[in-house]
């Protein structure tokens, strides 16, 4: 036992376990270079398309999931874990739960963190964005984020301190939440270890998977962070937070409005018109709790701005609530419809988020490692100035990246929209629209190397004070009033603050579930929108093989497949997608980002030629084009066997497929790949490709679009 | 029965009532929060990340 009665005085002895928080600490900076440095890669990718080097891992397409993995899980992640058992032990004046639960919770979640890193570049990716792991991951997931979630409630049992902080809230929104939403959008079935497919289809999986993407924003990059804001901010400022009744009005307004806002992903497309004007005024209202918050932090300097000139920590910690109050204020402005249209799919989208997340999520964490990293090895930041210098580059850094990215998606998304007086499209030609930008990618490149180069600086300085730290670094010891003698030693006492503790969780769930049931519920009996007559064929064996292959390749981090209600778009693309038109899709694939064109419509658009010649070099088809070539498709070849499978459990979630489509489903999808293969060899292609993954793609590319009556 | 829920959705004596469920629960926390009383609770619970405890 860590503690131990002193029972004269009331006076219980307590040792803080700081082991797991040196270790988590040190796992946030080294996965944060990781992932900083994937980022800059793929900035680096975007401007000069050469990066991509050929080579299947290291491709855009791969990189980029394992880019927003890496930083989400890993950087974040540990950031939260290394902050909540740091503060939670001191708020609740007691050792955490469980020793061993703490180590199996790091070891845990690192060993999660090097498979994403492994399968990632490999491929294995279930096509929804921040959900990319395969199953056997989802499940050691939810496993570690247990443990967490019982050592972090057990030590909230054993505590010392009656009153939970605002930061203990924030600290059981977040596991709660993200417990619910991780395992809700990562229901799938297996065909394999390594594949899976969701079990949601079209619509109810983009509701689904935006209800859990922005809740990962807001529940694993927001609450989390707002809850060590309430503990560092004060803290390094040596003072209270400004008003504790705002922070109880931010902590209730924002769990019970943020889980709403989802459907602001999914405006102008083929989602029910409520539920889209439902994200809408959700995400507007968010405004209030957002800026709430964001004055409650920045205003606890009141009477001691001067630190802001003199101490690097304040720095980085009030500019991190500025780009809170920054991004909370873009992001209801971007739900509304109008600005949507202008701004979705653009890199204006990409610049919003990395303001929350360089700027937010990046700061406060390096204001908490400067913080935290003396106290735990009881040492001085070795160098105040190297953490100024790290303050200013980064600023600069993500003044670059944010500006670069606004000007580009401006810019693109009013050149898609533009139409002549004879009603044409100005740029009918997407490549006119890409040219335009890439110089605005070398910027954005430029901003991130600043970011890194800021970053590599606290490398150093940690480095360096950990270097000058005395050997022993015994837990630290604090005499607190034990719990029994704080309640009046009565028996009822500790039950009272249990109960606290269990009511207190239980209203925090209903908050969060009443949004999420009246949101993601009635979209699953979609046979409400569904109309009858728009019947749709499903993908034959062949073309959900080369599915496979698309979303493997991530092609949806640059390709769309949802042509939303906007004239510009029609012109450009086709007919408004429809409802129908992806409601087999597993997973859907409508996409967040348009660094190439909508591919809803592209089938029989070009001939099976031009999509051979565009995938083994785009540059022959399209000069300036800025895609990957993939050679790889061409060389690798088509998984026969496993179609039987895929085939099968897509006839057991509902797909009309019958009895022989299945039992065929092999030799049906080799028949029509020798067909594609016996055109291209007419056109010119040399070599039998009738058993290569190029033939499935095209098979697939040329069936989109093609599937429902028109 | 959820069929007939969704068909209301639009209705706006619904839409109504849910805006003063909201709001009645946001009136409800501000006078809530300014409860006889609370000024020392929670000058109390602020303090709390600044309590040093007496180290050993």
């Amino acid at each position: 036992m860590s503690a131990s009665n002193n029972s004269n005085s009331g006076l219980v002895q307590v040792k803080y376990n700081d082991e797991i928080v040196r270790m988590f600490t040190l796992a946030t900076i080294i996965w944060a270079a990781v992932a900083f440095s994937i980022g800059v890669i793929i900035a680096a990718q975007m401007a000069i398309w050469q990066l991509n080097l050929n080579t299947s891992w290291l491709t855009f397409g791969r990189l980029r999931p394992l880019h927003t993995n890496v930083n989400l899980f890993a950087f974040a992640g540990n950031a939260i874990f290394a902050g909540i058992y740091h503060s939670t032990q001191r708020l609740l004046k007691t050792r955490l739960f469980s020793d061993s639960l703490s180590k199996l919770h790091f070891w845990g979640w690192q060993f999660i963190i090097v498979l994403a890193v492994i399968t990632i570049p490999l491929g294995l990716s279930q096509g929804k964005e921040y959900a990319e792991l395969e199953w056997p991951i989802d499940i050691a997931v939810v496993l570690i984020w247990v443990i967490f979630a019982i050592n972090f409630f057990g030590t909230l049992l054993k505590r010392n301190e009656k009153h939970m902080y605002v930061s203990i809230w924030f600290y059981i929104a977040t596991i709660v939440t993200v417990a619910l939403l991780y395992i809700v959008n990562a229901i799938s079935l297996p065909i394999s270890f390594f594949k899976s497919y969701i079990v949601f289809a079209g619509i109810q999986d983009a509701l689904v998977q935006w209800w859990y993407g922005h809740n990962a924003v807001a529940f694993f990059l927001t609450t989390p962070f707002l809850g060590l804001m309430y503990y560092y901010m004060p803290k390094a400022a040596n003072r209270p937070i400004y008003s504790y009744r705002l922070s109880v009005l931010h902590f209730w307004s924002l769990i019970f409005l943020y889980i709403w806002a989802g459907p602001h992903h999914l405006l102008n497309t083929a989602l029910p018109e409520w539920l889209q004007t439902m994200g809408i005024v959700f995400s507007i209202m968010l405004w209030a709790p957002s800026w709430g918050g964001a004055v409650n932090g920045i205003l606890t300097l009141r009477g001691a701005w001067n630190l802001l000139r003199t101490e690097p920590i304040i720095k980085f910690l009030v500019a991190a609530i500025t780009f809170y109050a920054m991004a909370t204020f873009e992001g209801p402005l971007l739900s509304v419809k109008a600005v949507n249209a202008l701004g979705h799919y653009t890199d204006w989208i990409v610049g919003h988020v990395h303001l929350g997340t360089l700027g937010w999520n990046g700061f406060l964490t390096f204001g908490i490692i400067y913080f935290i990293v003396p106290k735990l090895w009881k040492t001085e930041l070795y160098s105040k100035k190297l953490a100024d210098i790290h303050f200013w580059i980064g600023i600069l850094g993500i003044l670059f990246y944010y500006v670069s990215m606004l000007t580009a998606g401006i810019t693109q998304g009013l050149m898609w929209r533009a139409v002549n007086a004879n009603g044409n499209l100005v740029y009918p030609d997407f490549i006119e629209t890409v040219i335009r930008i890439v110089p605005l990618f070398f910027f954005r490149a430029i901003g991130g190397v600043l970011f890194l180069a800021g970053f590599v600086l606290l490398i150093y300085n940690v480095y360096k004070t950990i270097k000058q730290a005395p050997k022993d670094l015994a837990d630290e010891t604090v005499q607190v009033k034990g719990a029994s003698s704080a309640v009046n030693h009565s028996e009822r006492g500790h039950r009272r603050l249990e109960g606290m503790a269990v009511a207190f969780t239980i209203l925090a769930l209903i908050a969060i579930l009443a949004g999420s049931i009246i949101e993601v519920v009635p979209t699953l009996s979609i046979n409400k929108y569904v109309k009858t007559e728009n019947k749709v064929e499903p993908f034959t064996p062949l073309e959900l093989a080369g599915r496979d292959i698309y979303v493997k390749e991530g092609c949806y981090t640059c390709h769309s497949q949802m042509i939303r209600s906007i004239h510009s778009e029609e012109l450009r693309y086709g007919a408004v997608s429809t409802i129908e038109e992806s409601m087999y899709d597993r997973p859907f694939q409508w996409g967040s980002k348009r660094t190439g064109p909508d591919l809803a419509r592209l089938g029989k658009k070009y001939p099976d030629l031009w999509h051979y010649m565009h995938m083994e070099n785009p540059r022959a088809v399209i000069k300036e084009s800025i895609m990957p070539a993939y050679p790889w498709l061409i060389s690798s070849k088509i998984d026969f066997n496993r179609l039987e499978k895929t085939v099968s459990l897509f006839k057991k979630m509902g797909v009309p497929y019958s009895d022989k489509d299945v039992s065929d489903a092999g030799i049906s999808a080799k028949t029509q790949a020798l067909g594609i293969a016996a055109r291209l060899k007419d056109q010119g292609v040399k070599g039998d490709v009738s058993d290569k993954q190029i033939v499935a793609l095209i098979a697939y590319l040329q069936a989109l679009g093609q599937k429902g009556v028109q | 029965m959820k069929q007939q829920a969704l068909a209301h959705f639009t209705d706006v004596y619904l839409i109504a009532i849910a805006f003063f469920l909201f709001l009645s629960v946001f009136v409800g926390y501000i006078l809530w929060v300014y409860r006889k009383g609370s000024k020392e609770h929670y000058d109390y619970l602020s303090q709390l990340p600044l309590h040093e405890e007496n180290q050993t």
